[in-house]
């Protein structure tokens, strides 16, 4: 065949190697700004697998028109001269590396010849010869760096192409080939074996990068991928000779590669779950445990001083714990009931929590939060006895308020579906007994609101006494899910600190009594944002002592800080009155601490300012001198 | 004002002073009395002091007793004697 250079203008570079021209299998795509020819590879690489040089024309025409189409959209027909043509116009025509010379000159000459060979592409001899032609141009490419090509194939032209092309385009063409590739089904198959050679050095080692990344994370697989794509191209003059191996697999495989190309585009999103919002799951048994937890230690609460606390706050809480037990059907109905309520319950508990009780309650609280269900169920029934116990006494002592009798409903409730599931039907009897007594009670004192409240009560009580009843399995889950989904709202609603310290005195169990919760937050009780406090230096407490401590031993600790408050300001109050002032100032508060022993002549006041308050406090605190002639604070 | 600073310690304690707590607690035990704004800064800094001394102590007699665990029992002995002592 004689070889007309279609573009007179065209340097190119002889390809390389002479086997790689000979290879149709792909080399790695580089197509230079014409993703026509990188579609027209990867088509070439799917098509020319297996397939005869008979078809392979077909395909790369149809590929070639294609791309050129694509490139250009200008000429009509789509023959493998005019795509050649149209890359090779839209080929940059800079001279390639050196380890992509031969390809390029390879890439350069398939692109050439097409246009010579356009008639003689169907035969299959014409494949040969340009084999032949190809290993040429392939050999003079060594020679020749830039300069005609004695064979234009479209293989050598298209590798031309592929070597000159950008780096950058890699990527982009293999996602934009693809859709492309798969309409071109039928092209030269010279421009196809070319293309094919060209680009299945893409796929062979995307293949074993792609498909060893499908476990790995979709992040890494672009990477991996875009890896492996510039490997290719680096090494697009090395694996050429695997070529003819690969072109088989190969174009099995840039079909699945192309794809795998294609999918590093979707939504990674997709592919990291990990990434996902999960919701929430809720689990009814848990909240069923937290509920019973929160009955006992309500009902420990109630049980000890509540004459030294106002005794109405047990109540509201308990009626709240008890509303929330029948979880296993209500639970929808019940659980913003319940929200309402357990914060009141919280709260009430808090300021119900004697020590004494608080001691069991606190420990209990927390483990039981943190237990399982199970565990908090046994707790709660070792300590319903007491509680039930000791919320009848409180309840005697109750002033009265609405808010109480539900509360104490509801904690009775909670107490009696905790009973339940621990199956001590001696308990629940007890704390039936109980709840009845206190309803009783209830009744007899408020006038007002006890209508109302124990409209409710007998309301809720029933239905919580026949589901918990019938249903303790039912409840042990529906209360687990329920603390569950309790707990996020709690821990969400209340304050962080206080939930620590409410949760513990809630779980200890109220009495059996289940009177309607009032649905209504009550004022909040005064112990809630007093742990809060008082929590704040517990903590730093637990800190400087720098070793594992009990509950028991914080609680020990929270009661000393009451007292030390109380005689902080006492000694305060003295203070100030002997300055004759009303205002406690800071000079009273430096009298304070060298009475102390805090402040001696060796360390200043300022000194331990210094040493144990931050900056911005230690600003405020110690006049400074600024520029302008002015302190702060002003003295 | 100071935000929570991280210690070595696994727990993030705060620096910060919880003056509404201490001015509420103040106002609670002694409503007839004001106390001024950067007093209960200096309460605040009593308050780290206090349980400063009462954290070593309870520590002291927890070795003493050669327990790992400071117990309550440690801690009461410890409130004992450091609240007499912050008696003024």
């Amino acid at each position: 065949m004689v070889i007309v250079p279609r573009n007179p203008e065209f340097t190119t570079t002889a390809p390389g190697t002479s086997e790689r021209v000979g290879n149709r299998t792909a080399t790695p795509v580089r197509l230079c700004g014409s993703l026509a020819a990188c579609r027209i590879a990867r088509v070439g690489l799917n098509a020319a697998a297996g397939r005869r040089w008979r078809g392979l024309p077909e395909q790369l025409r149809d590929q070639m028109a294609e791309a050129m189409a694509d490139s250009y959209s200008q000429d009509s027909e789509p023959t493998t001269r005019t795509l050649l043509r149209r890359v090779l116009d839209t080929a940059d025509t800079r001279t390639p590396q050196r380890r992509r010379s031969a390809r390029i000159g390879a890439q350069k000459s398939l692109l050439e010849t097409p246009s010579s060979r356009r008639l003689s592409i169907s035969t299959k001899t014409n494949a040969r010869q340009r084999s032949q032609r190809a290993r040429s141009i392939g050999r003079l490419a060594h020679v020749q760096i830039s300069g005609h090509l004695e064979e234009q194939t479209p293989r050598t032209l298209l590798k031309n192409i592929l070597l000159t092309a950008p780096e950058s385009s890699i990527m982009m063409p293999e996602s934009v080939v693809k859709p492309v590739l798969t309409p071109q089904v039928v092209q030269s198959s010279r421009q196809e074996s070319s293309q094919s050679s060209l680009e299945l050095q893409l796929p062979e080692l995307e293949p074993p990068t792609t498909l060893a990344l499908g476990p790995v994370a979709p992040g890494r697989r672009k990477r991996r991928l875009r890896l492996s794509v510039f490997q290719q191209g680096i090494d697009q003059g090395l694996p050429l000779s695997q070529e003819p191996h690969g072109n088989a697999s190969a174009s099995s495989l840039t079909s699945s590669l192309n794809l795998t190309f294609a999918t590093p585009l979707q939504p990674q999103s997709v592919k990291r779950p990990g990434l996902a919002r999960r919701p929430p799951t809720h689990r009814a048994v848990d909240v069923g445990a937290f509920l019973q937890d929160l009955r006992d230690t309500s009902l420990a609460l109630a049980s000890p001083g509540n004459s030294l606390r106002t005794p109405v706050a047990t109540l509201p809480t308990d009626t709240v714990l008890e509303d929330t037990q029948p979880f296993s059907q209500p639970l929808v109905g019940h659980s913003p009931s319940v929200h309402h309520s357990l914060p009141h319950l919280f709260y009430t508990e808090a300021k119900d929590a004697e020590k004494a009780v608080g001691h069991r309650t606190q420990s209990t609280g927390p483990r039981l939060q943190n237990h399982s269900p199970g565990k908090p169920a046994q707790l709660l029934a070792t300590k319903a006895k007491n509680f039930t116990m000791s919320f009848t006494n409180t309840i005697r002592a109750i002033s009265g308020k609405d808010e109480v009798e539900p509360l104490q409903g509801g904690v009775s409730e909670e107490a009696e579906e905790s009973m339940e599931v621990n199956l001590s039907v001696s308990k629940v009897k007890d704390t039936t007994g109980t709840q009845g007594s206190v309803r009783t009670e209830k009744s007899e004192r408020h006038t007002e609101m006890t209508e109302a409240v124990e409209a409710k009560e007998p309301e809720g009580s029933s239905d919580e006494d026949i589901s918990g009843r019938t249903a303790s399995p039912e409840l042990v889950s529906s209360t687990t899910e329920f603390l569950q989904a309790r707990q996020l709202p709690f821990l969400e609603s209340a304050p962080p600190p206080n939930t620590a310290i409410l949760s513990s005195e809630q779980l200890e169990p109220l009495p059996t009594r289940l009177p309607p919760r009032a649905r209504t937050l009550g004022p909040r009780p005064h112990q809630d944002p007093h742990k809060t406090g008082l929590n704040h230096y517990v903590k730093l407490f637990s800190f400087y002592a720098r070793m594992p401590m009990e509950k028991a031993a914080l609680e020990m600790v929270e009661k000393c800080l009451d007292k030390y408050f109380q005689h902080l300001c006492d000694d305060l109050e003295v203070f100030s009155t002997h300055a004759g002032r009303k205002t406690v100032r800071p000079e009273d508060l430096e009298l304070l601490m060298r009475r102390q022993g805090l402040v001696n002549d060796q360390v200043s006041l300022h000194v331990l300012v210094e040493r144990h308050l931050p900056l911005e406090y230690r600003q405020l605190l110690i006049p400074c001198a600024f520029s302008g002639n002015s302190v702060f604070p002003a003295q | 004002m100071a935000l929570s600073t991280t210690v070595s310690q696994r727990k993030m304690i705060k620096r910060k002073a919880p003056r509404g707590f201490l001015k509420r607690v103040f106002k609670r035990q002694k409503p007839h009395l004001r106390l001024e704004t950067s007093g209960d800064l200096l309460v605040h800094l009593n308050c780290l002091l206090f349980v400063h001394r009462l954290a070593e102590e309870s520590r002291m007699n927890a070795y003493e007793a050669k327990c790992g665990v400071i117990k309550k029992e440690h801690v009461q002995a410890a409130a004992k004697v450091i609240l007499k002592k912050s008696r003024g």
